[in-house]
């Protein structure tokens, strides 16, 4: 076969498996940033023609246009292109860039919501098709218990994927260039034939119906290819066909899907055993191959998806999640380090920094050392890549996993998560001195006990108390997560994302804790200092005295960092004990993406002094201010944190100002790749880096014309500064920037 | 024997090579106009440690430290607890940590304190200015001290930077700087010089302090100017 020409054989000629492929084949790459090339004058006219695109949006007030007329599927537009004749990379969500799509299948009522919000009216056809049909977020009200309605109106449980699609779903995109699709469906429809040998229990009816809805899409995949003149039935000939075939596959998940975070993968050391050959053979040239991944990034960077205000409100600046791995170490000891992971970061020379897609560095102490440098380098200028520790998640996931969202691993084609958000842990403090009350409209959520006296509290005594609701709320957390999964399995299953899966992937579960800095030190103040409740006129406890000192979570102190670890720990074996959906495995995060800004308004004054309706730290964050004792103890305060008990990821947002990182950019250098493997050397999992200056921020603020390209890392991803509301703008200045003294 | 500490900074990039911890201890004996840590003054005061507990916490930062890092002893002075440093030290080396000193020089040069000195990777070493009418006027003693321990640096061969804060006024000019550079010019242990701009980030300290700042009026010199004498200084020095 001539597309397989030059590949050497191995256990991926006979069965689909990518992993094998890449190690057979990939030519690691130790050298330096030098090769790298700039932008073709056609590069520049498309990204001329895609800021033009960028700047009517933004004036548009952040929607350019939807198409209200059509529901969002594989096959519901004709092509569309940025400049049809400049696109060497094709495809669009819709018929034009930028134009977003209606896809009700999660949420009719949040779909026509988020079209009202920016003056459109969902189409008369949309209106009439959904009258008679059942989507994910009907099915899960119809099974909501009043106590989780409760939980999750008060905020408690929040962030709930119960009105949009769940995301964090990677489909393993690179089996469409490396087989072609007629093999992919072959293959399929023998899993299916062997499952239905099976007894008609649930499970295996549930497995066929899935089966039988991925192959459908699986089909519409070709034709959708076909229509913009592309064969995919077959594999890839060349590089250019690998990175389309790929692109498509990805393409046609989110026309399909508009999840919150619909990643594409760890693709550029597959992709690179593409671009080698043929250079090899003399077909492609360097400024060539860059501008291949310069036109797929400009594709990634145009992702959109239509939501509510009450979304953006939660994970602020439009975000998609385009995540994309690069980097690692293979379980044989080499780098997975290629050509192509440096072209991907080239790109934010190339194309400007960006926000999408999410860059993110599988950090090992082991990387080829010019590698680091040049990651270094470009967080440095740029504030757009993220960090994760490849030698401690290798250990669970293997070498081939991918990032989902912001720090979710999953082993690439062959896990799926069930995105569960996040329980306000901080607010379960406040329901367990309550009596299981609600400390902001005063409902009884939780089982009846007694309110706590004014009396200063005995730490021992909290503590009971506080295991006993956090184990209550557990199940609950994961009784809510089962119904809504259940439902967006039937409702609004991922057709084609799981058909590039494992026909039976391992599924995970992903918990999440927010208010978690906010919980420690509240514990540390009640332990180590004086805190006396206060009552307000309903006879329920709403703000507290606390006298006295009292250790901090983010100063690497013992005391403190004692009760973060405990709290992690306690919550994830509580969690545990109730089965999740489909045999799912439990997992938690210590994320909150920028919701942490809402949790905190829904949550009343905390006893380390929060006051109410303050934002918490976000993700696994020390509070802003209180860690005093600079960068690294902040850090390694965090990285006592086990990975073991947070597989699905523990977020730390690192802001540091130049000048206190070193004098000059080698010295910066240096010194920022020493953080990073001396934080991740201690087994610590995630590290979002900020260079800046917190006046340059202030100064985005003031007058947004000032940087409009201006990147930063909030918590696990990137945004553009200036998308922000004031409010998260606010409360991103108000963070802990590590300065100079 | 126990130490008095300020404060720490768990990442002082810019206080010697590599990544740096900081350790600040309590007390100096100078009175600098421009000094932006009076709150490190008192020899009263200050958080009790032994040895063994200092570097039990230095050591939680070993990782970060690479092949040029370390801990940075500053302060204060951190030459008036030179007895301190000489039980801190033999525990450092056996953990393999390196350490810088930044220092005014400003002590007399007793057994330990060259102890002290000798061991450093590195010795910051801030010269006020090049006589003692500066040295009268705005730090309140003369420089020989600090001259006499240039002198030991120079005979046991330790790597010295000298630090000099640039105060618009005092010492700004090219005029400045060459006496300066002719007090330095017989020492060839210096291996960098340091023009520090002086800052107004210390003042609120001065104002809860209940401290006479005697510079309130200055602003902090201009970038052009830095960059001015910095090239003067390679010039100079090339």
């Amino acid at each position: 076969m001539t597309h397989w020409r030059s590949f050497k054989d191995g256990n991926w000629t006979k069965a689909i498996d990518v992993r094998d492929f890449i190690l057979h084949n990939y030519t690691p790459y130790l050298g330096d940033a030098s090769f790298l090339s700039g932008t073709t004058p056609r590069t520049e006219r498309v990204k001329a023609r895609v800021d033009e695109l960028l700047r009517e949006e933004t004036k548009r007030g952040g929607v350019l246009d939807v198409d209200t007329e059509h529901v969002s599927s594989i096959l519901t537009y004709k092509p569309g292109y940025v400049i049809r004749e400049d696109d060497i990379i094709v495809g669009l969500q819709t018929d034009e860039p930028l134009k977003r799509a209606v896809n009700p299948f999660a949420g009719y009522r949040n779909a026509a919501q988020a079209c009202e919000a920016y003056g459109y009216t969902i189409g008369e056809s949309i209106q009439n098709e959904f009258r008679y049909r059942t989507t994910h977020n009907t099915g899960v009200f119809r099974v909501y218990t009043d106590t989780m309605k409760k939980a999750r109106h008060a905020g408690v449980l929040t962030g709930l994927p119960d009105a949009y699609a769940r995301g964090r779903i990677i489909g393993d995109y690179r089996r469409i260039p490396l087989y072609g699709m007629t093999y992919l469906i072959e293959q399929r429809a023998l899993d299916k034939k062997r499952i239905s040998e099976r007894d008609m229990s649930n499970e295996t009816i549930q497995l066929l119906e899935d089966i039988e809805r991925q192959l459908d899409f699986m089909k519409q995949l070709v034709t959708m290819a076909a229509e913009y003149g592309c064969d995919i039935s077959r594999p890839a000939n060349n590089a250019r066909e690998a990175v389309q075939w790929l692109y498509f596959g990805y393409l046609g998940a989110i026309k399909e899907q508009n999840g919150a975070a619909n990643s594409i993968g760890r693709i550029s050391t597959f992709l690179d055993i593409y671009f080698e050959r043929d250079l090899r053979e003399g077909t492609l040239t360097e400024i060539e191959a860059q501008e291949l991944i310069d036109d797929m990034v400009i594709k990634m960077r145009l992702v959109r998806h239509l939501r509510t205000p009450e979304y953006n409100n939660l994970f602020a600046g439009d975000p998609v999640w385009v995540t994309l791995s690069l980097g690692g170490m293979s379980e044989n000891g080499k780098t997975l380090v290629t050509k192509t992971c440096y072209r991907f970061l080239q790109t934010l020379y190339n194309l400007g920094p960006s926000a999408e897609p999410n860059l993110t560095v599988l950090w090992s102490g082991r990387l080829p050392q010019a590698f680091k440098r040049f990651c270094a380098k470009v967080s440095i200028d740029t504030d757009s890549i993220q960090y994760e520790n490849d030698d401690v998640m290798r250990l669970d996931f293997g070498d081939d996993y991918s990032i989902a969202c912001c720090v979710s691993a999953m082993r690439t084609g062959k896990q799926m998560q069930f995105f569960g958000a996040r329980c306000n842990l901080a607010k379960v403090l406040l329901m367990a001195l309550n009596g299981g009350r609600d400390e902001i409209y005063g409902d009884q959520i939780a089982p009846e006990g007694d309110i706590f006296p004014e009396e200063v509290l005995d730490y021992d005594t909290v503590l009971t108390r506080f295991k006993a609701y956090a184990s209550w709320m557990a199940k609950l957390y994961v009784n809510t997560m089962n119904v809504i999964h259940y439902m967006h399995d039937r409702y609004a299953y991922e057709r084609l994302m799981m058909s590039f899966h494992d026909v039976e992937p391992e599924r995970l579960m992903a918990f999440g804790i927010s208010g978690f800095s906010v919980l420690a030190d509240s514990l540390s103040a009640i332990k180590y200092a004086k805190v006396t409740p206060i009552k307000d006129e309903r006879g329920l406890i709403t703000d507290f005295k606390t006298e006295g000192d009292f250790p901090k979570y983010g100063n690497d102190d013992d005391r403190a960092d004692e009760i973060a670890r405990f709290i992690a720990q306690f919550f994830y074996d509580e969690l545990c004990k109730t089965p999740a959906y489909r045999g799912a495995k439990h997992t938690l995060s210590l994320l909150t993406i920028t919701s942490n800004v809402v949790y905190g308004e829904k949550t009343g004054a905390t006893p380390d002094g929060r006051k109410k309706g303050e934002p918490f730290a976000p993700g696994a964050n020390p509070m802003h201010g209180r860690d005093c004792e600079g960068a690294l103890a902040s850090l390694n305060s965090v990285a006592k944190i086990p990975y073991a008990c947070c597989q699905d990821g523990i977020s730390n947002t690192f802001t540091i100002t130049p000048d206190a990182l070193g004098d000059g950019e080698d010295s910066r250098i240096a010194n920022l790749i020493q953080v990073l493997d001396g934080y991740f050397a201690q087994d610590a999992h995630h590290l979002n880096v900020n260079v800046l200056n917190r006046q340059k921020l202030i100064d985005a603020m003031n007058d947004p014309g000032l940087y409009p390209s201006l990147t930063i890392r909030v918590s696990g991803y990137a945004v553009n500064f200036n998308k922000l509301t004031k409010d998260k703008q606010r409360e991103v200045i108000a963070r802990t920037f590590h300065e100079k003294r | 024997m126990i130490g008095y500490l300020h404060s720490f900074e768990s990442l002082a990039a810019v206080d010697g090579e590599g990544l740096r911890y900081g350790v600040f201890m309590q007390g100096c004996p100078l009175r600098c106009v421009y000094c932006h840590n009076p709150d490190t003054w008192p020899f009263d005061g200050g958080m009790p440690f032994t040895a063994e507990a200092l570097v039990d916490k230095i050591k939680r930062y070993k990782p970060y430290f690479g092949a040029n890092g370390g801990v940075t002893f500053s302060g204060g002075e951190p030459l008036c607890q030179a007895d301190f440093l000489c039980e801190v030290l033999p525990r450092l080396a056996f953990a393999s940590i390196r350490y810088v000193i930044d220092t005014s020089g400003a002590v007399p040069l007793t057994a330990s304190v060259k102890t002290v000195l000798r061991g450093a990777q590195e010795v910051l070493l801030d010269l006020k200015f090049p006589d003692d009418s500066g040295y009268l006027t705005y730090v309140g003693r003369d420089g020989a001290a600090t001259r006499e321990t240039l002198a030991f640096l120079q005979e046991a061969n330790v790597p010295t930077v000298i630090r000099i804060v640039i105060v618009p006024g005092l010492n700004d000019t090219e005029e400045a700087l060459a006496r300066y550079l002719a007090v330095l010019a017989p020492y060839t242990v210096i291996r960098r010089i340091d023009l520090l701009p002086f800052h107004t980030m210390g003042f609120f300290k001065y104002e809860s302090l209940g401290l006479v700042n005697r510079l309130a009026d200055k602003e902090p010199p201009d970038a052009e100017t830095m960059s001015r004498l910095r090239a003067y200084l390679d010039a100079a020095r090339a």
